[in-house]
């Protein structure tokens, strides 16, 4: 994979998620940073910071971008949510116009 | 805005159906405080609409919305009392309550709104049992900006009291027993901009008052007796459907764009609406009104909606309609003198026209060539019309021609009722080409199997409905729907046995049946069953029925005929062996559900 074509996802705890740049411009709001040009330091680097995000919430994330990808190809399956989780997924999901 | 981009989130859809999944879902996250308190109030209302379709919300899970939620929307919900209204008046940022419907709602049960500096619309319509004394309750909330309080017990004593809201623009006051001199109190809430006062006791005199609401864009007086309105220069709707009607709106300056008049009595046959500034109005109902002369439509250049159903309009006065029907989108005549005479008048001068109704007139299959000629309609209603479906050209048999053939230049047809017609079933095969249609109404008793054939090709039917037709079990079980099909009605085909429908459902899970013997629903996901419980007619009342049916319809030639109602009564109870015996399976299947 070139680096080019990946983002670094940071969670608030400081993990690291290295995902596809397809993947994560599901999310509009990740998709405007690293696509504007110049205006964010995101878009040089390919890293984001999400200090509001924790590690399992921004893992239940990425997870989402790929199955969204999928699902958007066809493949329907379901996404599974734990209860437990939705909270904060919902104001992840609301910050990340995903 | 903001709200509609996060409605589009895909996640967070998800995240809201997986939380409100069931009781136990929403303990799991219910005494996550903090991370609620936290949560953004778009989100905590969308999580409480969807509580609420899931039946999931109950008082004491209400208090963890406390910090979040900015609407609440209770109508009709089952149990809403004051225990309610005591987790509610501790919310910090409610903006929005609407509790209708809620009988179990007194005056007192509201105290805890008491002063609620953050409500801007409070809807308590048709709570029964709140009267004068809820009223204290709600002059406390000094904010509010709508109130809606139709229906309940409150009185004209109540009501003035509600002239200390002085940021009051909306007041539903409908169905309630006010007069003229607490109407004259309201006049210092100078913000007004929506009343409603149907059903109430004010007169002319108190009608003269409402000048003074500078603001007033939407009024409704229908059901008084008011016969006269002063100058309303900022109205752009009005409805005073059954009242007298001596004179409206003389004057020039009111917006007016929807007027409804449906059951008025005009005094000066049309003299009020000739005088009325009609020049801006889109929207006008006359329907059922005593109107029988039609100039005052001349004035009316940009309207787009016209229902002149039931009015004493015929085909001479269709002409007034002509001369306004450049903008007119949907046109209703039913039930009116218009013959297709006046339709000859109308065809080419509605070049928008969508919609257009002329059930339970005379029109004839003339009429349907000059229907075919408004190229807009997405909606013909020919209900209960002399349309045969066939049109003589010669002498002899051999030079008909199938009149619907004529609607295949209608692109865009979406809607078509034939139903109470004379069209036979040869009548409809030049339906199978029409692209659009998606609804299809019939009803005749003359229609036999071969009507399955024309209809099964319509490429994009979604709803058909063939009631009181001697449609057999053989041809039902040859029906080749169309793929589109979700819901076929067959109500009073006497002829089909509840077995074939059955058999049918079980072939094509996706179409929802409907019959006197089954209400049968698509599959769901969880393919619990097919078919859900099945009536059967249980009683000889059901029987009646039919022997209505008979008497109503005109054209009625089928096998029923022969026999008298007593015959018929016995052979509805000869099926019963079978009926009681699947009842009882049914009914075994109901308790299971439960």
């Amino acid at each position: 994979m070139k680096k080019e074509d990946t983002v670094k996802l940071i969670s608030a705890e400081g993990f690291e998620f290295v995902i596809d740049k397809e993947a994560a411009m599901v999310s509009q709001t990740i998709h405007n940073m690293l696509t504007s040009p110049g205006s964010f330091a995101e878009s040089q680097h390919g890293e984001v910071t999400f200090p509001e995000i924790s590690t399992t919430i921004l893992e239940k994330i990425c997870q989402y971008f790929y199955w969204h990808l999928q699902f958007a190809s066809g493949k329907e399956t379901e996404f599974p949510i734990e209860p437990e989780l939705t909270l904060e997924l919902m104001m992840a999901a609301n910050y990340l116009h995903t | 805005m903001e709200m509609t981009k996060e409605n589009e989130s895909e996640l967070l859809r998800l995240c809201i159906e997986a939380a409100c999944e069931s009781k136990e879902t929403v303990d799991k996250w219910r005494l996550q405080r903090r991370t609620l308190d936290r949560l953004p109030s778009p989100l905590a209302d969308a999580l409480l609409r969807r509580l609420l379709t899931r039946r999931l919300l109950y008082p004491s899970l209400l208090e963890v919305f406390k910090h979040s939620a900015e609407e609440i929307d209770l109508r009709g919900y089952t149990g809403v009392d004051a225990e309610w209204i005591a987790y509610l008046g501790a919310f910090r940022h409610l903006r929005y309550l609407n509790i209708a419907d809620s009988h179990r709602i007194t005056s007192s049960a509201l105290w805890p709104i008491t002063g609620m500096s953050t409500l801007k619309e409070l809807d308590l319509s048709r709570c029964s049992k709140v009267n004068d004394a809820a009223i204290n309750h709600v002059i406390s909330i000094e904010n509010l900006e709508k109130l809606h309080i139709s229906e309940t017990s409150v009185t004209a004593k109540g009501v003035k009291l509600l002239a200390s809201l002085e940021n009051l623009s909306l007041l539903d006051l409908g169905g309630l027993p006010i007069d003229d001199i607490s109407l004259t109190s309201l006049q210092v809430l100078k913000k007004l901009q929506y009343l409603d006062l149907w059903g109430s006791e004010i007169s002319n005199q108190g009608a003269a008052v409402l000048s003074m609401f500078p603001k007033l864009t939407y009024l409704n007086l229908a059901w008084t007796s008011v016969t006269k309105l002063p100058d309303l220069s900022s109205l752009e709707c009005l409805n005073m459907s059954n009242c007298t009607i001596e004179s409206i709106l003389e004057d020039d300056k009111a917006p007016l764009a929807k007027l409804i008049l449906s059951g008025a009595t005009f005094l000066n046959e049309d003299e009020a609406l000739l005088y009325a500034n009609t020049t801006s109005l889109s929207f006008l109902d006359a329907a059922h009104s005593n109107l029988c002369r039609f100039s005052f439509l001349s004035k009316m250049e940009v309207i787009e909606h016209l229902n002149l159903s039931s009015c004493m309009i015929d085909d001479d006065s269709v002409e007034m309609v002509a001369c306004i029907g450049g903008k007119l989108k949907s046109l209703n005549l039913g039930g009116t003198k218009v013959s297709s005479v006046g339709l000859g008048i109308l065809a080419g001068h509605v070049p928008n026209l969508e919609s257009l109704t002329l059930s339970q007139t005379q029109v004839d299959d003339t009429a349907v060539l000059f229907i075919s000629m408004m190229p807009s309609l997405k909606v013909v209603d020919l209900n209960t019309t002399n349309i045969k479906g066939v049109l003589h050209q010669g002498r002899n048999d051999l030079d008909m021609v199938f009149s619907l053939t004529a609607l295949q230049n209608l692109k865009k047809l979406e809607r078509l009722n034939l139903e109470h017609t004379q069209v036979m079933d040869t009548g409809l095969c030049p339906l199978e080409s029409f692209q659009e249609l998606r609804y299809l109404s019939l009803k005749n008793a003359s229609l036999a199997d071969i009507t399955f054939d024309y209809l099964s090709s319509i490429p994009k039917l979604t709803n058909l409905s063939i009631c009181d037709a001697v449609l057999t079990n053989s041809g039902l079980h040859m029906f080749k729907p169309p793929e589109t099909l979700k819901v076929l009605d067959l109500s009073g085909c006497w002829l089909i046995s509840q077995d074939a429908i059955l058999a049918f459902c079980r072939v094509h899970p996706q179409i929802e049946v409907r019959h006197e013997f089954v209400t049968s629903f698509p599959y769901n996901q969880s393919g619990l069953n097919y078919s859900s419980p099945s009536r059967l007619p249980s009683s000889p009342i059901q029987a009646t029925k039919k022997k209505e049916h008979m008497s109503v319809s005109p054209h009625f030639i089928d096998q029923r005929l022969k026999y008298s109602r007593d015959e018929l009564l016995a052979l509805q109870f000869m099926s019963l062996p079978f009926a009681t015996s699947n009842d009882r399976s049914t009914s075994a299947f109901e308790k299971r559900l439960e």
